[in-house]
């Protein structure tokens, strides 16, 4: 699904280069769960950028399902975007004044699909996730767990290829975070491809993979079982 | 850009605008006021122009004046005569009816005095005008009562006399039949046998008209007229006419050049055009002023839309991260733009017809909404909205959607 290969992106900053990746090369297959995780600055948002195709790396190449996305142009990146990333963030980044229902048929509209299906897809996405009865909410009307599962259903809603999930319990208590990692383990036993971008190691562990970044370099690539031993 | 996505735009655009009322008609406000404006004072341009017109048609049709005296500055038309020392012969009045039927169709020598009018125990204090018959025509006025008079009254210098609407109205206080009563002008009974239409112009209004001849024989004794009225055979043909008498003229009175004339030409052509183009100027002032109100209103959408855009800088780092491509977002900005133009226009175009009928209800001026103004000012103001909607919505699409979505 994805293939990563001595992918690097660095960032002038006066006279010095920053490396924030540096020759990291990995592959993801189809239906995997894998957490990324690392420090703040470990370089961990530079790759969630570079595979959510918000930014194009430096140096190296990128083969998303198949297709190269490494060099890109702006518009290019945001079909990418819109047909092959499912992006659910921590601070769920949905549109206030738009429904619930709304929000989760935006990824469909600027595909063009039309009124009457994306209601359709959006109905079904918003019960996937257990909102049934909540579409016509507003964003401040409902909960911080319903809004993520607002956002988790927009993401799913384009059928991507893979999910990216930046903390998506960072912004929740406990008890809801664990109920939003009950729903990606639920999204995961159908086939969705999962990657989860935290620096908590708690959550990396209820992946099946761990990327450890650290220093723009990859530090482990292990089964999380044996990256937790 | 799909047809579906125009429609979600639109909606996106309304939900927006409606989302914060009163900063979208602030926005708005200052396109209405400039489409109000600019139809509003083109309306009052058009009126002036069309009032201009209405009252020189009321002098006449393709009229020239040939007056006695140095020429003035401007040479426009004073219809009081009665101080001009007179110049014009009866050889100058033969040689320009020799212009007949080529130049000329008609003409009718006009003198005039201060007198009194009095009918009964009313009296009056009038101008005496003494003119030929085809006067009327020329001047383009009509006799509402009885009838202007004849050759043979002009032939047989009879004290016939036709009344101004005025002088008819203070000394029979619009009473009674006129026609056959006795008038005194200057001691002398005169038959009244017609009333003339009133003009809105006192001169005439308050005028008594006799023949010439009778003029010349009773209330004043000198052999020269103060003007004559001459109505050109065709407009294209006014200039050639007003030419031709002042070279017949100019070799009566045996003088070299019009610059020391004794005479002057006064032509409803030159009186038009001045007019028009004072009316012009002015159509061309209110509107340019009203214009530069549009353009401010332009920039008050301009100053909004880019106040919208910082704030609202996350949800376009959220659309562009959930695929809307540069264009989806300038689309949104500037459907945005056009409909707080748009919308603001056509409340303008309300406000232009309002203020227009209000100035003449109210103001008694002159106003004529043009349509042309209207499609104008509109199209004005869509433009506006596509200009000045441009920059912001460009602002936006060019945004990095990793940094406004990190944008608090």
């Amino acid at each position: 699904m994805i293939t990563v290969k001595n992918l690097s992106r660095h960032y002038q900053m006066g006279p010095t280069i920053v490396k924030a990746l540096d020759d990291v090369s990995f592959t993801i297959e189809g239906g995997e769960f894998v957490a990324i995780v690392g420090p703040s600055g470990s370089g961990k948002s530079t790759l969630m950028n570079i595979l959510g195709c918000l930014d194009s790396p430096t140096l190296g190449s990128y083969v998303l399902a198949g297709e190269e996305v490494s060099h890109l142009k702006p518009n290019q990146l945001a079909e990418i975007r819109n047909r092959r990333i499912g992006f659910v963030f921590q601070s769920f980044n949905l549109l206030p004044r738009e429904t619930a229902l709304e929000n989760v048929e935006l990824p469909l509209i600027y595909q063009g699909v039309p009124l009457k299906e994306r209601k359709k897809i959006a109905l079904a996405m918003l019960e996937r996730v257990g909102l049934e009865g909540r579409e016509k909410h507003i964003p401040s009307e409902l909960s911080g767990g319903q809004r993520q599962r607002v956002a988790i259903a927009r993401a799913l809603a384009a059928s991507p290829s893979i999910l990216l999930a930046d903390e998506p319990t960072g912004a929740l208590d406990t008890k809801t975070g664990v109920e939003i990692m009950e729903l990606f383990h639920a999204l995961h036993k159908e086939g969705s491809t999962i990657i989860l971008v935290t620096h908590d190691p708690g959550i990396a562990r209820q992946a099946e993979r761990v990327i450890q970044i650290q220093d723009g370099r990859i530090l482990k690539d292990l089964p999380s079982k044996e990256w937790a031993a | 850009m799909k047809a579906g996505a125009l429609v979600e735009n639109i909606r996106m655009s309304v939900r927006s605008i409606a989302s914060n009322k009163v900063r979208s008609f602030l926005t708005a406000l200052g396109v209405m006021i400039g489409t109000g404006a600019v139809i509003a004072m083109l309306a009052l341009g058009a009126g002036a122009q069309k009032s201009v017109e209405g009252s020189l048609q009321a002098l006449g049709s393709n009229l020239l004046i040939v007056y006695s005296g140095q020429p003035r500055g401007g040479a426009l038309i004073r219809r009081s005569t009665t101080n001009i020392i007179p110049t014009i012969t009866d050889a100058d009045i033969e040689a320009i009816r020799r212009l007949i039927p080529n130049l000329i169709t008609s003409l009718a020598p006009e003198s005039s005095a201060n007198g009194q009018a009095k009918f009964g125990s009313t009296n009056v204090n009038v101008t005496i005008v003494g003119t030929g018959v085809d006067y009327p025509l020329i001047r383009n006025v009509r006799p509402v009562t009885g009838s202007f008079f004849t050759p043979a009254d002009l032939d047989g210098k009879k004290t016939v006399v036709v009344l101004g609407a005025q002088v008819y109205q203070d000394l029979f206080q619009n009473a009674g039949d006129p026609l056959g009563q006795k008038v005194r002008l200057n001691g002398l009974s005169y038959r009244v046998i017609g009333v003339l239409e009133r003009k809105g112009n006192s001169t005439t209004d308050s005028s008594v008209f006799v023949p010439i001849t009778t003029y010349k024989r009773y209330v004043s004794g000198a052999d020269k007229y103060a003007l004559v009225n001459v109505q050109a055979a065709s407009v294209e043909v006014m200039r050639e006419a007003q030419s031709a008498i002042e070279k017949e003229l100019l070799r009566l009175h045996r003088l070299p050049t019009m610059d020391s004339a004794d005479f002057y030409i006064a032509n409803q052509l030159d009186l038009l055009n001045t007019l028009q183009g004072v009316a012009g100027t002015f159509t061309l002032l209110l509107g340019g002023i009203a214009a530069i109100s549009l353009i401010v209103g332009g920039i008050g959408i301009m100053n909004i839309m880019l106040v919208s855009v910082t704030e609202r800088t996350r949800e376009i780092g959220i659309r562009m991260a959930l695929g809307a491509k540069t264009g989806d977002i300038i689309a949104q900005f500037m459907t945005e733009a056009i409909i707080l133009s748009v919308g603001g226009g056509l409340i303008g175009i309300g406000i232009g017809y309002g203020t227009s009928w209000a100035f003449s209800k109210f103001g008694g001026i002159a106003s004529e909404v043009n349509l042309l103004a209207v499609i104008l000012s509109f199209g004005f103001s869509v433009l506006i909205g596509l200009f000045f909607g441009g920059y912001p919505a460009y602002h936006a699409s060019r945004l990095d959607p990793i940094q406004a979505l990190r944008y608090e």
